[in-house]
């Protein structure tokens, strides 16, 4: 037991302590203050799961915020585990040291689990604790529905928790005798993504049927019934916490039993997996003959293909450039599922006018959304020296970096341009001012971008992820989109009549101005701050 | 102490990494284990150790199998890999007492060691600060001194002296030595001969995964009357 907490322990101080030194403060009290910054996102939960209790209070069965609540946390726990699993049990640095320990492989594979279950813990406590919150303070104190709930809320993580586990490992252990490790990333999060519009596809469908939600609002356990039928622990958890003791057996028993699943499978999932995984970081030495290649490139071709590599190379990188790239495609997506929007959408002449600042949205998105340039040094990590000793100019060395982001962002736009242009009513010129104002805004933002990266280096990080997501370069990248959003806005205020070409070519002059300006700054104050540099 | 009987791997693209290697290595020995790059010699300290699994054969330190009796087997020894990985966001005192844990060594011993390797290795005025701010040489002395701590029958270590300083280095050769004094084996992988033909009492040769030579530094040599370098280049070169 000693092990297993001492081995929890580290995982969870190391865990995090990388959080928040991911974050790239440099104070202390912000760098502690940082931490609870995920709360902020959990507001609009508050506020939802507030309208669902209303809601169901006002038919007098406030209990079904519970049910309902709890469903929603367990996908979303669920969701929220597979790629922790993978990080923890697949990616860690501690898996050689871990390996040569003198513990059982269910210690390995529990204090792992408990890491994971720590952080989902914060999870079910911000959602499904909200409900309980509601449900036992709202209408007055209920203190036995308070504990009760509060035992509900240690439960939620386990079931998902474990469950993910036991779906990703031997998934993994599939995977790793195949391909290499890095495939399983991509596969793995392109599955998320199915997963969450499946659900948001199943949980629209119920709502967007207001005659058989009638029928399920018409009788006392109706939506408990309705979800009960696909998901019974979801019943069992309400009426536990509605003082059922039967159904507080059912559901502590449930999750025992996942826990003893666990236990009874860990000595296979960590010598499938785990060792397995292991063994193929060690096989990584064994040299393969391929074809030898010897042609010569630019010096400019070879720095651009070199920052383009980074993030094509590493999955965690490529998919989060892609994703943040193809967002409007995502929403769409999304929204078609969910029957919100269809491409007549935008044929409709209502829309006309706006057309043209949609189009300009879409494909616009990359560059909006990638702050590439504000990772730009920081994805070169521990390899950033490799530039600094090479026989390059400075200016060389920063504007590939500029090119390099330029050619992504650009480049996708173009791609989201001649995917979307022909489901908007728009003619020639629009689609062509369209393209002008995402080329100025990939030329105004990529170099931008790179003022923050300069002042703001992070290189020293553990994994790819802190890179390009936990870095606050890319919450702070955001600010001056934000400005000149504002200055958009106060643009189309101001000028209602004159249309939306001119609109958007007077904007696209604003941030060729913002390029001429950022480029001056980069290559002039930034520069020396480049050159100094600590790495 | 330490018997490794007819040990293979082979990968999945069917290359033999490790080819029927035999080992027995006694208490109170340095053995060394050298062999040029690619050799076999990490992925034999893997199976050792149990990061990976042999394809064939059987591994026992202190009698126990690293195979059906892994926690047993693993108490008989600390291993230091070749590069220093280890959780990196916590602080020097937080890895040493968590390997304290992990090896059950109690307040009192782990203390007076924690005091005597870190100040040994000069990283003592380090040990609150983050491991990632640490240097490479730093860590690898970290490393070390989270090994040493539990004063393993068996202290095992892949390329011990790289990265390190001549002062370190020489640190690290005592305390080897003192080891040994005690009681204690050391197995290490080497390439720098000097070191393993000046403190080995032990060396194997391991070339393309076969075990070529076996036996003291001394013996090795009068078989043919040439230095241990002379000998490792003629080994090893590429027919």
């Amino acid at each position: 037991m000693n092990k297993l907490y001492a081995l929890t322990k580290i995982q969870i101080k190391d865990f995090m302590s990388k959080y928040s030194q991911q974050l790239n403060m440099k104070s202390k009290l912000l760098s502690k203050l940082i931490i609870i910054l995920p709360l902020l996102i959990f507001l609009p939960a508050y506020e939802i799961i507030k309208q669902v209790y209303v809601s169901f209070a006002a038919i007098g069965m406030p209990e079904l915020t519970l049910t309902y609540v709890y469903v929603a946390a367990t996908i979303l726990i669920f969701i929220t585990a597979i790629p922790l699993v993978i990080s923890l049990f697949f990616y860690s640095k501690d898996l050689s040291l871990i390996a040569t320990l003198p513990v059982k492989e269910d210690t390995i594979i529990f204090s792992k689990i408990a890491a994971i279950y720590v952080y989902l813990l914060g999870m079910a406590l911000l959602l499904f604790g909200t409900s309980v919150g509601f449900y036992g303070l709202y209408d007055g104190l209920k203190p036995v529905e308070l504990l009760l709930g509060i035992l509900g809320i240690v439960l939620t993580p386990v079931m998902p928790m474990i469950f993910a586990t036991l779906v990703v490992i031997p998934f993994m252990t599939f995977i790793g005798g195949r391909k290499n490790r890095n495939l399983m990333v991509i596969v793995g999060n392109v599955l998320l993504i199915v997963i969450i519009l499946g659900i948001q596809v199943l949980f629209t469908r119920v709502q967007m049927d207001p005659a058989s939600l009638q029928n399920y609002f018409s009788s006392s356990d109706g939506i408990i019934a309705l979800v009960g039928h696909k998901f019974p622990p979801s019943v069992w958890l309400t009426k536990m916490i509605t003082k059922s003791w039967l159904d507080m057996l059912y559901y502590i028993l449930l999750n025992l039993g996942f826990i003893v699943l666990l236990k009874l499978t860990a000595k296979h999932l960590y010598k499938g997996a785990m060792l397995k995984y292991n063994q193929q970081t060690s096989q990584g030495n064994i040299n393969k003959k391929g074809k030898v290649s010897y042609k010569s490139s630019s010096k400019r071709a070879l720095l651009i293909k070199r920052h383009l590599g980074i993030i094509v190379h590493n999955p965690t990188f490529l998919l989060n450039t892609v994703m943040t790239m193809f967002v409007p495609i995502l929403l769409f997506g999304i929204y078609s599922l969910m029957g919100l929007m269809t491409l007549d959408t935008f044929k409709d002449p209502m829309f006309k006018p706006y057309a043209i600042y949609i189009f300009t949205g879409i494909i616009s998105a990359p560059v909006l959304m990638g702050s590439l340039s504000t990772t730009v040094i920081t994805r070169e990590g521990k390899t950033f020296w490799e530039t600094r000793v090479l026989p390059i100019s400075i200016n060389e060395n920063l504007l590939t970096r500029i090119l390099s982001t330029f050619i992504a962002s650009f480049g996708a736009s173009l791609i989201l341009a001649i995917a979307t242009f022909w489901i908007f009513p728009l003619g020639l010129i629009d689609i062509l001012l369209s393209i002008a104002f995402a080329l100025t805004a990939t030329l105004c933002f990529s170099t931008l971008d790179l003022i923050i990266n300069i002042a703001r280096p992070f290189l020293n990080w553990s994994n790819p992820t802190a890179a390009v997501k936990n870095n606050l370069n890319v919450m702070i990248s955001f600010l001056p989109r934000l400005a000149f959003g504002l200055v958009g806005f106060v643009l189309f205020k101001l000028l209602p009549s004159v249309g939306g070409q001119f609109v958007i070519a007077v904007f696209s002059v604003i941030l060729i101005i913002g390029f001429i300006a950022s480029y001056a700054l980069v290559f002039g104050r930034y520069r020396m701050k480049f050159i100094n540099m600590d790495i | 102490m330490l018997q490794v009987k007819g040990i293979s791997k082979v990968y999945s693209n069917d290359k033999k990494a490790v080819d029927g290697l035999n080992l027995d290595i006694k208490e109170g020995e340095i053995f060394g284990f050298i062999g040029p790059n690619g050799a076999g010699k990490t992925t034999t300290l893997k199976m050792i150790t149990g990061i990976i699994a042999p394809t064939e054969g059987e591994i026992l330190l202190g009698g126990h199998s690293i195979k059906t009796d892994a926690v047993e087997a693993k108490k008989n020894f600390t291993f230091v890999p070749d590069h220093p990985e280890i959780y990196d966001a916590i602080k020097g005192i937080d890895y040493l007492n968590f390997m304290s844990d992990m090896y059950d060594v109690n307040k009192e011993d782990r203390k007076m060691r924690i005091e005597k390797y870190t100040k040994a290795f000069q990283i003592d005025d380090a040990l609150t600060q983050p491991v990632n701010s640490y240097s490479h040489g730093m860590r690898q002395k970290l490393l070390i001194c989270g090994a040493l701590i539990p004063n393993p029958s068996i202290f095992i270590l892949d390329e011990p002296h790289v990265g390190l300083d001549p002062h370190s280095n020489k640190i690290l050769k005592d305390l080897m030595k003192e080891h040994c004094a005690n009681g204690g084996t050391v197995l290490f992988s080497s390439h720098v001969l000097e070191v393993v033909e000046n403190l080995c009492d032990r060396v194997a040769i391991i070339h393309k995964g076969k075990l070529i030579a076996l036996g003291t530094p001394e013996e090795i040599k009068q078989e043919r009357s040439i230095s241990l370098e002379d000998i490792f280049l003629e080994m090893t070169k590429d027919e």
